[in-house]
């Protein structure tokens, strides 16, 4: 029971892990909370169900098509929300954030009308698979955890080993010094916003696959729960941002198979970590000493 | 007299004097302290549950119910502007997002509120036996709104206003100057949590019926950005900011516009105030009526030319 749970809250945290990677590097580089991440990755779902249901695509054709339109999408907000608040105070720029979240979320209900539908039809079969007597997986979530282990590996071979990676690594280091040394700062930043919705399309497409069930307004939930992930792990850092991801995915599942009739639903368990860790140790896991957000 | 006038009109007005108390306390936390705020709807909530649970499950007099639901919503809303002293701008208005939530949660869980169903059968208030009710809720609500926004103006004009602005410019100067920021900002978020509790009071004695649902982040977002619009630290600017955005989507419900399909006229609503948001942002960040009025802005900009004249003779 108990290592079901946890290899269950293993596959959730992974999706938690890619969808807050996006924030936590677009928190590195601009030092922004980029509230709208929720809306792209309901972008990306989107996106691949037209695909599915219009295109005629296949499922994998259709994420990575879902993952390019949710690119897109990420960097239209940053050019229209962000880029003319740069340098301006943090609660303007948050501000607008919001605002932007709040009409894509309704423009989408608007045009897909807010009622839960069924993730299209795709030709795969839900197959379980035993691990032992008392543990089984389906391929659904070992999908999850397979392309989140795979992105993981590309995010890092691209940060480490390519020139626009270094670039970015440079500018979340110091913006001005890196735009000094020559890095185009807003292709860098145009750049980790289309990665960041990338990854969290393909958590976005992954997640309604596995529950089966898209809607409008699916991504505001996880997209605030990336940032108790991004804060949790220490603001700007990957590698907390991946054990945060993991440890809340692993908590929430916990609590979901041992904790019954809770005062708080199992969505608010996050944000109470959240305000924990703030308080407590703003710095979070692995992130800079700071005294004070 | 109640005949004459259609109770419709009546409550779109005292739900819009509502909001505009409820602005009123968001734009003392967000606009004169500084402390953004995104969980606002919370107040409310604890508010309009508190005065719904004194009245139904205790049998409390609905004007104590009210009276008490303010100083509850005042102590609890210190409480929970605690974190406002460690987390500042952008995070706190996560983490007080996260609190709304959290606390919409609890309503929605807990036994004494009801749980999901919420709680109805909410007595209206009554003065020497009659009934307050349609027109003269409107009067309530009405004396309500004037009360708040005398107090507000007193505060803001007072040693508290001016801390408190001290704070919002730049919290190490005002702490530098001897302001206890710690007190300040407590009592910032105190006293427009009690704002939010007065309105939320009130609209639980109107409608009657209060449930989880209506306290949600879409109406934190919504006043936020209506004080937002106004422009943050203005009285005049909530209040013509609240009725702006309140009313212009109850003109096409009133006048039957059929521009559009009726059964989207709320996420219509909800798209005009996300992309005020944006718009206000980028090119009026502090409102309709912020410091930055139009007038002054042309007076600046010409003194601004003679003196560049001026300087420009003694160079010549």
């Amino acid at each position: 029971m108990l290592a079901q749970q946890l290899l269950n809250g293993v596959a959730l945290g992974f999706t938690y892990v890619l969808i807050a990677i996006g924030l936590t590097m677009i928190y590195g580089v601009l030092k922004l909370l980029h509230f709208a991440h929720g809306v792209i990755y309901a972008v990306g779902v989107f996106a691949a169900m037209i695909g599915i249901l219009y295109l005629n695509m296949n499922f994998i054709v259709a994420c990575l098509f879902a993952m390019i339109i949710a690119a897109i999408c990420g960097v239209a907000v940053e050019r229209f929300a962000y880029r003319p608040l740069r340098n301006v105070h943090p609660i303007t720029t948050l501000i607008s954030g919001v605002g932007i979240a709040i009409f894509l979320e309704s423009l989408f209900q608007v045009v897909f009308s807010s009622d839960p539908r069924a993730f299209p039809d795709t030709g795969m079969k839900v197959s379980v698979w035993k691990i032992s007597e008392s543990i089984s997986i389906t391929n659904v979530k070992l999908t999850i955890i397979v392309v989140g282990l795979v992105a993981l590996v590309l995010l890092y071979a691209f940060l480490r080993w390519t020139k626009m990676g270094i670039a970015i690594q440079a500018t979340a280091q110091d913006m001005r010094a890196a735009s000094l040394m020559g890095v185009n700062v807003n292709r860098v930043v145009a750049i980790t916003f289309m990665i960041g919705s990338a990854f969290a399309a393909i958590a976005g497409v992954l997640v309604a696959y596995d529950i089966n069930s898209i809607y409008p307004t699916m991504g505001s939930v996880p997209g605030l729960k990336a940032f108790c992930v991004v804060v949790l792990g220490g603001l700007g850092s990957i590698p907390g941002t991946i054990i945060g991801g993991l440890i809340l995915g692993i908590v929430e599942s916990l609590s979901e198979g041992y904790l019954n009739g809770m005062i708080i639903d199992k969505d608010a368990i996050a944000f109470v970590i959240l305000i924990i860790i703030l308080l407590v140790k703003p710095s979070g896991l692995f992130g800079r000493k700071v005294e004070k957000v | 007299m109640d005949s004459f006038i259609n109770p419709y009109y009546i409550d779109i007005i005292v739900f819009l004097f509502i909001y505009i108390i409820l602005g009123l306390g968001l734009n003392l936390i967000t606009g004169y302290a500084g402390q953004v705020s995104l969980g606002h709807a919370a107040f409310y909530g604890i508010g309009a549950y508190t005065s719904a649970i004194l009245t139904v499950k205790f049998g409390v007099n609905t004007w104590l119910a009210i009276f008490l639901a303010i100083v509850i919503t005042f102590i609890l809303s210190a409480i929970l502007g605690l974190p406002s002293l460690r987390v500042s701008e952008d995070f706190l208005a996560i983490t007080t997002l996260g609190l709304g939530l959290i606390i919409q949660s609890i309503f929605k869980n807990a036994e004494i509120t009801g749980g999901a169903y919420g709680l109805d059968m909410i007595p209206a208030p009554s003065l020497f036996g009659l009934e307050i009710i349609d027109l003269s809720y409107l009067g309530l609500v009405l004396v309500m709104l004037l009360l708040a926004i005398f107090i507000m103006k007193r505060m803001t004009q007072s040693r508290i206003g001016r801390a408190w602005m001290t704070i919002h410019e730049d919290e190490t100067v005002a702490q530098s100057m001897g302001i206890n920021t710690t007190y300040y900002k407590v009592l910032a978020f105190a006293i427009g949590g009690a704002f939010a509790g007065a309105a939320g009071a009130l609209f639980a004695h109107k409608v009657s019926y209060i449930s989880a649902d209506s306290f949600g982040f879409t109406l934190s977002a919504t006043i936020l950005s209506m004080v937002v619009l106004g422009g943050l630290g203005k009285i005049r600017g909530t209040i013509l900011g609240v009725s702006l955005l309140y009313l212009l989507p109850e003109l096409f419900r009133v006048f039957d516009i059929q521009l559009f399909d009726m059964k989207y006229l709320d996420l219509y609503k909800m798209m005009l105030y996300g992309m005020i948001m944006v718009l206000v942002m980028r090119y009026r960040p502090k409102g309709i009526f912020g410091n930055t009025s139009l007038k002054k802005r042309k007076k600046n900009r010409s003194s601004a030319k003679k003196k560049e004249l001026r300087d420009g003779e003694i160079i010549a």
